[in-house]
Formats: C-alpha cells, sequence, structure tokens
C-alpha cells in the first residue's frame, strides 16, 4: 500500500489545482470557525452590556460554544459545512484518472484493478484525517482564545464523529466519480445531492413519516444526515431539548458505518468489474 | 512456444456483439499484426488483453499463463490514444508509469532518447503535439525493456518521418528478438513490418497466418466476349486458375501470382469458337485483397 501511495504522490505532487484547493479547504475550516466565533461573540458581548440580558442568554443559548469543553462539538459541526470540499477534491482526484484515460493506463503497466480502487479509497482516509487534524488544531486555538475555561478533552468524540462525516463524504464522492466518470455530472450532482437535494428530502420524509422504528424523523436514515445528527450545533440545547427528542447516538453511528461499508463494496466491486 | 493464445474471445457491447469466438496464436519472436477496418474489434482485443475491458467469454494465457497484474508489467502497451497526465511533463510521466511497472527510474533518459523526446522531457505533456504524445506513449512502452511489445495503431497522428522512424523502431525490437503485436487498419504497414496477420472484420476473425501466406498476391485475368454463357463454359474446363469470378460484362479469372498465361486463355476460347472483345491482365495490389477479404 506503501507503494501504491507513493504512485498517487506523484501524481498530485505537482498538481497546482490541487494544492491550490486543499490549502483554501484547510484554511477555510478556520475562516469558518471565525465567522461563527465572531458572530456569537458579539451576540455575548452585546447581551452582557444590556443588564440582565447575559442570564437569559445563558438560558436561552446556554454556555458559549466556543469553550472547553463544547468547542469540539462546536468546531466539528461548523466545520463540517466545508466538507462538500473535502469530496470536491476526491471527485477531481478520481474523474482526473478518466479524463485523462490514466485509469487504464495504469491497469495496462500493471496496477490490479483491486490496487487502483483500494488507494483512492484509502486517499479518502487521508484527506478525512488531515481534515479532523486541522479541525483539532482549530478547536484548541478557539478554545484557548476564549479563555475563561482551561484546556479539556472532554466530549473529544465530536472529533471521531466528524472524522466519520468527512470519510462519509470522501467515499461517496469516490463512488459518484466512478458512476458518473465526468468531472462535470459528477461534482455537480455531488453537490446539489450533499448540499440541497437530501436536505429537502429529509425535511419531506421527517413531515410524512415524523418517527419511524429507533429515529425521530426518518429522514435521519439518509446518508449524509445520518452523520451530520451526529454533530448538532451547541448551541439553543434547552430549546432543542423541548422540541426535539435526543439524538440516538448508537443508531446513527451504525448507519453511518453501514452507510460507509455500501460506499467501499460499491466502488470496489464497480471498479473491478465494469469496461474501463 | 507462443506468447499469446486466445480461446473464443466473446464481447457483447449491450446488444452489439463486438467479438465474435475469435481464436488465434501469437508465436513468440513473430510481429503479429491484427488488421482490420475501424470497428472491427482490434482495440477490444487488445483491451481485454490488457483487463481494462471485461470479455463476455472465452479466456486467454500469455506465456501460457493465466495473466494477472504482475504480466501486464512486463508488457509495453500502447493502447488507442497515449494516457498521461496533462499537467506533469513527460519526464514525470514516465516517473509513474516505471513506478507501476516496478522498474528504476534508469531507462526513463534512454527511452525518451530513442524516441527523440529528451530534449522535451520537461515540457508538459499538454503542450505536446499528437506526434509527440504518441512518440511518448512509445517510450513508455519501452521502460524496462519488455519482451513483449503491444502497439494499438503506433503511427496515429505521426508525419511521415515519425512513421518511418517508428517502423524502424519496431524493425529493430523485432531483430531484439522481441515480440511485436501491433494493430491497424493500414494495409501496407502492416505488410511492411509484419511476419504474421489476422484479419478481423466486424469482430469475426477473417484468417490468421503468417503474413505471406495470407497476403498472398494474384494475378487477374479479365475477359470479355459476345456470348458470355458459352465464354464462361469454355473458360471453366481450363486449369490452373485459382477461382472464376463474373463482374458485369467481364468475367475475371484469377491465378496465383505469376502463372497466368494470356496467350494460352486466348487460344482455348478461339479453338472453342468464342472470340474475345477483351482481354486483359490485372496485378492485384494488397489493397484489393485487404477489401476483398473485409468484403468492402
Amino acid at each position: 500500500m506503501l507503494h501504491l501511495l507513493k504512485i498517487e504522490w506523484l501524481k498530485v505532487k505537482n498538481y497546482r489545482t490541487f494544492w491550490i484547493l486543499a490549502i483554501l479547504y484547510l484554511l477555510s475550516i478556520w475562516g469558518i470557525n471565525f465567522i461563527v466565533y465572531s458572530v456569537q461573540e458579539k451576540i455575548f458581548e452585546k447581551t452582557s452590556t444590556s443588564g440582565d440580558g447575559s442570564a437569559m442568554v445563558k438560558i436561552l443559548v446556554g454556555d458559549k460554544p466556543y469553550a472547553f469543553p463544547k468547542v469540539w462539538q462546536a468546531t466539528a459541526d461548523v466545520s463540517s459545512f466545508l466538507l462538500f470540499i473535502a469530496g470536491l477534491i476526491m471527485i477531481i482526484s478520481v474523474s482526473n484518472e478518466y479524463s485523462f484515460k490514466t485509469h487504464r493506463q495504469n491497469i495496462i503497466d500493471g496496477l490490479s484493478r483491486t490496487q487502483f480502487i483500494m488507494v483512492k479509497l484509502v486517499d479518502g482516509i487521508i484527506i478525512a484525517l488531515v481534515s479532523s487534524i486541522l479541525v483539532v488544531i482549530t478547536g484548541l486555538f478557539f478554545g484557548l482564545f476564549e479563555g475563561h475555561t482551561s484546556v479539556s478533552f472532554d466530549h473529544f468524540e465530536y472529533i471521531l464523529y466528524f472524522f466519520l462525516q468527512a470519510l462519509s463524504y470522501c467515499w461517496l464522492a469516490v463512488l459518484f466519480a466512478i458512476l458518473f466518470k465526468r468531472s462535470g455530472i459528477a461534482i455537480g450532482v455531488f453537490f446539489l445531492y450533499t448540499v440541497i437535494l437530501e436536505n429537502v428530502l429529509a425535511l419531506i420524509l421527517n413531515r410524512a413519516f415524523p418517527s419511524s422504528f429507533f429515529l425521530t424523523g426518518t429522514g435521519n436514515y439518509l446518508p449524509i444526515q445520518s452523520s451530520d445528527e451526529l454533530m448538532p450545533f451547541p448551541a439553543f440545547e434547552g430549546l432543542q431539548r423541548q422540541i426535539s427528542s435526543p439524538v440516538n447516538i448508537t443508531v446513527q453511528l451504525i448507519l453511518v458505518c453501514a452507510y460507509l461499508i455500501i460506499y467501499f463494496i460499491l466502488s470496489k466491486r464497480r471498479f473491478e468489474t465494469a469496461d474501463l | 512456444m507462443n506468447v499469446l493464445t486466445l480461446n473464443n474471445i466473446t464481447k457483447y457491447y449491450g446488444r452489439i456483439q463486438a467479438l465474435k469466438g475469435v481464436s488465434f496464436n501469437v508465436p513468440a519472436g513473430s510481429v503479429f499484426g491484427i488488421l482490420g477496418p475501424n470497428g472491427s474489434g482490434k482495440t477490444t482485443l487488445l483491451g481485454i488483453i490488457m483487463d481494462i475491458l471485461k470479455a463476455s467469454s472465452g479466456s486467454f494465457q500469455i506465456n501460457g499463463q493465466e495473466p494477472t497484474a504482475d504480466t501486464r508489467k512486463h508488457i509495453g502497451t500502447l493502447l488507442e490514444t497515449p494516457n498521461f497526465y496533462h499537467y506533469l511533463s513527460a519526464e514525470r510521466n514516465l516517473r509513474i508509469a516505471a513506478e507501476i511497472k516496478g522498474k528504476g527510474y534508469n531507462d526513463i533518459d534512454s527511452a525518451l532518447t530513442r524516441v527523440n523526446l529528451y530534449e522535451r522531457r520537461t515540457s508538459k505533456f499538454s503542450t505536446y503535439s499528437l506526434g509527440m504524445k504518441q512518440r511518448l506513449a512509445i517510450a513508455s512502452c519501452l521502460l524496462g525493456n519488455p519482451d513483449i511489445l503491444v502497439f494499438d495503431e503506433p503511427t496515429n497522428g505521426l508525419d511521415p518521418v515519425g512513421i518511418a522512424e517508428i517502423r524502424g523502431l519496431i524493425k529493430s525490437l523485432a531483430a531484439e528478438g522481441k515480440t511485436i503485436i501491433m494493430a491497424s487498419h493500414m494495409l501496407d504497414e502492416v505488410e511492411k513490418v509484419c511476419t504474421h496477420v489476422a484479419i478481423l472484420k466486424y469482430g469475426d476473425l477473417i484468417t490468421a497466418g503468417n503474413v505471406n501466406e495470407v497476403l498472398v498476391n494474384e494475378d487477374i485475368v479479365e475477359v470479355s466476349a459476345a456470348d458470355l454463357q458459352q465464354l464462361e463454359t469454355v473458360l471453366r474446363g481450363l486449369n490452373g486458375y485459382s477461382s472464376l469470378k463474373k463482374e458485369g460484362q467481364n468475367i475475371q479469372l484469377l491465378y496465383p501470382m505469376g502463372t497466368a498465361n494470356l496467350e494460352q486463355v486466348n487460344r482455348a476460347c478461339f479453338s472453342c469458337g468464342v472470340v474475345l472483345n477483351h482481354l486483359l491482365l490485372k496485378k492485384k495490389s494488397l489493397e484489393t485483397k485487404f477489401l476483398e477479404l473485409t468484403g468492402n
């Protein structure tokens, strides 16, 4: 596998598009958190100067989301809005091979089909890992900056949830790229599905079937939604508890893993058996 | 000893049958041409051998063994188009190929020199002309000095000088004892460099064998007379010809090369009371032979 990864490295080492996208994406993880941090900071600032508003806010909003230990949950959730970019990088990495026909050439030169698809899936794991590490660094940064509480790794499991969601995006992206082959259609469908269509579908399902088996909201069974549910934003929790029942973490985790296995098997089987 | 053995390879694209039970052997050390018009299944056949297409049925062996990914590492293949990373230089593209084949980078410079690309080795692939791309693909085939080479339309996109160079290269590779499998729709290309040939038409194997046997030349004697019926009866009584064909107002007699005798035909007809109004010896070109074999 190390040898296969070395070949992947040779492919991206001098690929400017990849590096520009990757660096902007990683910077944006910090950036999007900075935006949310600034907004919530303003809310807390305003209310603390207007008399006893702060008590009201505390009841409504809860503790500061960017203070330890809630910061892990906050950064994980906020950063997850950028994961479609991780998926985009992954789609480019696969569909480039199709447009240059190098997926054929790699096989002709002596890779097995299994090796080719496996290393792409491992690329997905690496992208998810690097994203998660950036989220940890961002979390530490804002947690320390907030400064009211000492460093704590309580609720660090949210970083694991983030990793699983990142991997879901990456592997779904690989599957889309393998099914559609052309980057334009793969990227278009991937964006529309993950950003808009699934959310619409989830709303409709939740409305039509408010509860089913283990979960409230049938929409929470959907591929991306099931991992989204793992990381609600840590604010208005009091309110959230009033209007909806708590997340069933175990069931959501099982769902996320089941989807990952499905992406893995479908991508692998498709690439191993199709005409390239 | 056969380098490649095909057993009844069949391939469907949906309802279209691209290959219809093709079987033949490629002997070691031969330059084996796969000849056929566009869409006859040449590339499909090579694609199946390289595992980028899956055969609907049938099997093949390379060096007498079931093929694996490792087998392909020892075959240099150019299939259909040169496939490289557009944003990388020639040199970096060849490093990827060498890395996949498990060969060192030592061969890269000599391979680039052999196809006259050494001076442009640091240019991006996207800046190359079609001919240069084709030559880079051939350089990639040469990495690791493989014993088997597979070329699909190797002179595609090359100028006349480039075509001559590649033909020279193929001949020198053959002289080194390598087995070369080459698909082409260009008859003179096959005629000039190949020792063996297989002819495909719409997925059917028409014939396969030694190039001198398959692409044998023939003499054609074309005759005509007022009474065609009677002429035919007389001609059928002759011996030495291999086949007889009616072409409009003419009748053609096909003889093995150099054996047609016009005098003899004329005399035979006249003595039977048939007066010829047309008598012509045509040399058959390979082109017509090919068209005849592929039925166009």
